[in-house]
């Protein structure tokens, strides 16, 4: 059995071997500290590793690593990055904890006196900075630009200026991309941007030179509540051009691809979530429900939401708004108990996460202890398919390289008991 | 004449107009700021911690209230300052060293603004020290530490350390964040654990030994 048709059983809620993902998103990837790590770990060739996404500092996971590690997915990634420049011109850069890795040519950074690191829009050196690494940090956080907020004027137009249609040369990459990966029997996972609605570490526009509108995280939050008028018409707006974009995008992608990741609002909190039930159906899910289905309408594609948190209460909801799996299934918040969200919901939906707690056993346990927590997942979340295998959401700087390995042992050993 | 409960309520339903208009009438009829301010504001941020609790309402709704307190503070601080009124408690908040996220702090700060401490907000990415300088300035009742992350929890420890290093008997400290649990909050020598926004009013109060 391939991977891709391992994935695919496991899509179609078949039972069978469980399929892995380590690395195929920006939301089920590594740090690029824990990728040297483990490349190290498994005798791989050294070398700098490639920052594919800045955000976040998520490291590329090689075929050599992905074999190494037994994932079954792979990216088809986009051209651009979170602060706007494109992923190509790859070049050195000493991180802040000392790691030489590969950057993009416009990863143009400047550092304080203290030691923090800000990072520039487009590779803009002029502008205000839009990202900023504190000097003990290991990833960048949005600098919030927020100019001054006219409540009797606003125009969701002001909120909409990153919703462009595809470029000439995004529609070069893709074409490039799908052909490069022509042949390729893991299951590839895509996404366009542009899809999901309302996603706070998108609000502040890290990617734009000068963005207008509402920026401000607090402000966001306050007018989805004050002025959901004003949020429907960016939302209107935006469904338009990512269909467009879709349309666009899948008659290069066609059924190359397994999964598109549609949309990383995250809904939940550590105990709770960020808007009713109510809201999510009256503000979001005409949206989503747009999106997705176009989607099912016309392709084969299944559909990945991400929200982070205590999203129980929303699942429902997700599921009625076109959405096919779930991730990070973060077990670990309130109310999200492996075993009953199986119960409740695992005919319905793909657990794809929910493999080992990344807040707590996997980045400070010991490795037994992941052991037995990714065990106990295994069992939970596996049976009768419906489950892809990845941890609650990138795996974290400093977590132990013994640890990381553990759970891919764990796994291994788990489908090879069952085979 | 407009009663406190009705600026209560204007808070608890976060109308920032109804609350700085109610309240300026208060004023403009006699009512002492500090009356005001603890039998107006105060409850009307109570119910909102209480309903934030409750899965009633959620953090669009505590940020649309916080504001409206906020505009009736701007009015009440300096009448309350003139008249050498202060609170009685002084909290130190802020988001350790190396973790810049700020909402679940600044909720934190608010909750306890609205429950009529003192709030000395920090900000952000800051040092054991400052966190140390802070609260010997005020003479502070609790610090609070806030931290996401799981990169930054070693800085959480390192606060406490220094905190206790300086030996400050009166100061008692809080954990929270996403990814801290009571068990850390104990591991590392902190006074108490503060799960959200809707808990960490009550936490403060025990800490301070208020009992009402």
């Amino acid at each position: 059995m391939t991977s891709r048709e391992k994935v695919r059983r496991a899509l179609n809620h078949e039972a069978g071997p469980v399929p892995v993902d380590f690395g195929s998103t920006g939301l089920t990837g590594l740090h690029v500290s824990c990728v040297a790590a483990l490349r190290d770990h498994y005798g791989l060739p050294p070398h700098p590793e490639k920052v594919w996404e800045p955000f976040q500092m998520l490291g590329e996971v090689e075929d050599d690593l992905a074999a190494a590690l037994g994932s079954d997915c792979v990216g088809a990634m986009g051209r651009g990055t979170m602060f706007g420049f494109a992923n190509e011109g790859w070049r050195e850069w000493k991180t802040p904890w000392g790691q030489v890795v590969l950057v993009p040519a416009d990863f143009r950074t400047r550092e304080a006196e203290n030691g923090d690191v800000f990072i520039f829009p487009q590779g803009d050196t002029s502008v205000p900075a839009s990202g900023h690494m504190p000097a003990k940090g290991y990833f960048f956080d949005a600098v919030v630009r927020q100019e001054p907020i006219d409540e009797d004027n606003l125009n969701p137009a002001d909120n909409c200026e990153e919703f462009t249609v595809m470029t000439a040369e995004e529609i070069t990459h893709w074409r490039e991309t799908f052909a490069r990966m022509q042949g390729e029997n893991r299951a590839i996972v895509s996404g366009i941007g542009g899809t999901g609605f309302g996603d706070i570490a998108l609000v502040p526009a890290a990617f734009l030179k000068h963005p207008k509108g509402i920026r401000d995280i607090a402000e966001w939050y306050m007018v989805l509540l004050e002025d959901p008028d004003y949020v429907h018409q960016i939302f209107d707006y935006q469904s338009k051009v990512a269909l467009q974009n879709l349309e666009t995008f899948a008659a290069i992608a066609g059924d190359a691809i397994d999964v598109i990741t549609i949309c990383g609002t995250d809904f939940g909190t550590q105990t709770s979530q960020f808007c009713s039930v109510q809201t999510f159906n009256d503000l979001y899910a005409p949206y989503y429900r747009r999106i997705n289905d176009w989607i099912h309408e016309h392709t084969t594609w299944r559909t990945f939401k991400h929200s982070c948190g205590a999203v129980r209460p929303l699942i429902d909801s997700f599921l009625a708004a076109g959405f096919d799996i779930l991730n990070p299934v973060q077990c670990s918040a309130t109310g999200m108990d492996p075993n009953e969200l199986k119960a409740e919901f695992g005919d319905r939906v793909v657990f794809w996460g929910g493999g080992v707690d990344t807040q707590k056993t996997l980045p400070f346990g010991s490795p037994a202890a992941v052991r037995t927590e990714v065990l106990e997942r295994l069992k939970a979340f596996s049976p009768g398919g419906g489950f892809v295998f990845n941890t609650i959401h990138n795996t974290q700087a400093r977590t132990p390289v013994e640890n990381i390995v553990a759970m891919v042992d764990t796994v291994r050993e788990f489908n090879h008991a069952g085979a | 004449m407009p009663q406190l409960a009705d600026l209560t309520a204007a808070v608890a339903a976060g109308n920032r107009k109804d609350t700085a208009r109610l309240t300026q009438e208060l004023l403009d009829a006699g009512v002492e700021p500090q009356v005001i301010v603890e039998k107006g504001l105060v409850p009307g941020m109570s119910i909102i911690g209480e309903k934030f609790a409750a899965n009633e309402i959620f953090v669009p709704e505590m940020l649309i209230a916080a504001r409206s307190m906020k505009g009736a503070l701007a009015l009440l601080e300096p009448l309350l300052a003139d008249a050498g009124v202060k609170p009685e408690h002084t909290v130190v908040i802020g988001t350790v060293q190396g973790d810049l996220h700020d909402i679940g702090k600044n909720l934190i700060a608010m909750m306890w603004k609205g429950a009529g401490f003192e709030v000395i907000d920090l900000g952000t990415n800051v040092p054991a020290e400052k966190f140390l300088a802070a609260a010997q300035e005020h003479n502070a009742s609790v610090v609070g530490l806030s931290s996401l992350l799981t990169t930054t929890m070693p800085a959480m420890r390192e606060v406490v350390k220094v905190l206790r290093e300086a030996g400050l008997t009166k100061t008692k400290i809080v954990v929270g964040g996403a990814p801290i649990t009571p068990t850390f909050a104990t591991e590392i020598g902190a006074d108490g654990y503060a799960a959200d926004a809707g808990s960490a009013v009550a936490v403060a109060r025990e800490l301070m030994g208020i009992t009402a």
